[in-house]
């Protein structure tokens, strides 16, 4: 697959956006676990650009949380109820014998942050290659994220180029 | 939220939050599931009678519980074990 050419730093977002994944509950990788992994294990212009306006990773995974409770409340259901009823063994941790898939969304997310490197005449995919794939994927959770706080792909795509520019003179 | 009283899950105005509803639930219940058949096993329940309560074969509840519980609580049988209360 594509894995091969990710920079040693996009491998390890990876790996800790299936650990965020799996540490919230989450029964397939999604886009939004990406930019979880990125905040996790990044020391990139990508996790940079996100610190620098104010994301960060505890930020996100209450909003992740955050956002599973609104789904079930707007079907009548306490997500707080119900984890008070089932005690202290309620977690929502998958257990580490059970394999997480990636979401077709996470899967998009990646083959266009490919696309972004090629365009951008990089020889490897970077982590920051990988946020310009999750800020493209107008339908995903990670874009709805992070306009609950109050930022659109635009700003953080020209924050992204401006670290860029910068890193690179 | 106004989008909240607008629409209502299982109705057809908003298929996305009706699906997104079911989807958090299903998480939900995975983890509601492994904390009850917990709770059980430490309050001294046996396999067989986890699973007829919940209507589903002794083996069916052993594979998808017994491995993760038993890691958590090393030295069997299981015997009531307190939180600190």
């Amino acid at each position: 697959m594509i894995f091969n050419r990710f920079a040693k730093e996009t491998r390890r977002c990876v790996v800790a956006a299936v650990e965020e994944a799996r540490m919230l509950g989450h029964d397939s990788i999604g886009d939004e676990d990406l930019l979880l992994g990125i905040l996790r294990a990044d020391e990139g212009v990508a996790a940079e650009a996100l610190s620098s306006l104010g994301v960060t990773l505890e930020w996100a995974r209450k909003e992740s949380e955050g956002m599973l409770s609104d789904a079930l409340s707007s079907g009548g259901i306490s997500w707080e109820e119900m984890r008070r009823a089932a005690g202290d063994a309620f977690e929502m941790r998958i257990p580490d014998y059970r394999k997480i898939p990636f979401s077709p969304k996470a899967k998009k997310v990646l083959e266009r942050a490919l696309r972004e490197a090629v365009r951008l005449r990089d020889n490897q995919l970077g982590t920051e290659h990988v946020l310009l794939g999750i800020l493209r994927n107008e339908d995903g959770t990670a874009i709805r994220m992070l306009a609950r706080l109050g930022l659109s792909p635009q700003m953080l795509e020209d924050r992204l180029y401006e670290l860029r520019g910068r890193a690179a003179s | 939220m106004d989008e909240k009283t607008r629409t209502r899950v299982g109705g057809p105005e908003d298929p996305r939050q009706g699906l997104e509803a079911v989807v958090a639930l299903r998480r939900t219940l995975e983890a509601l599931e492994a904390a009850q058949v917990e709770n059980a096993f430490v309050a001294g329940w046996s396999w067989a009678q986890i699973a007829e309560v919940m209507g589903v074969s002794k083996q069916a509840v052993h594979k998808k519980h017994a491995k993760r519980i038993r890691d958590r609580y090393p030295g069997e049988p299981p015997r009531r074990k307190g939180k600190g209360e």
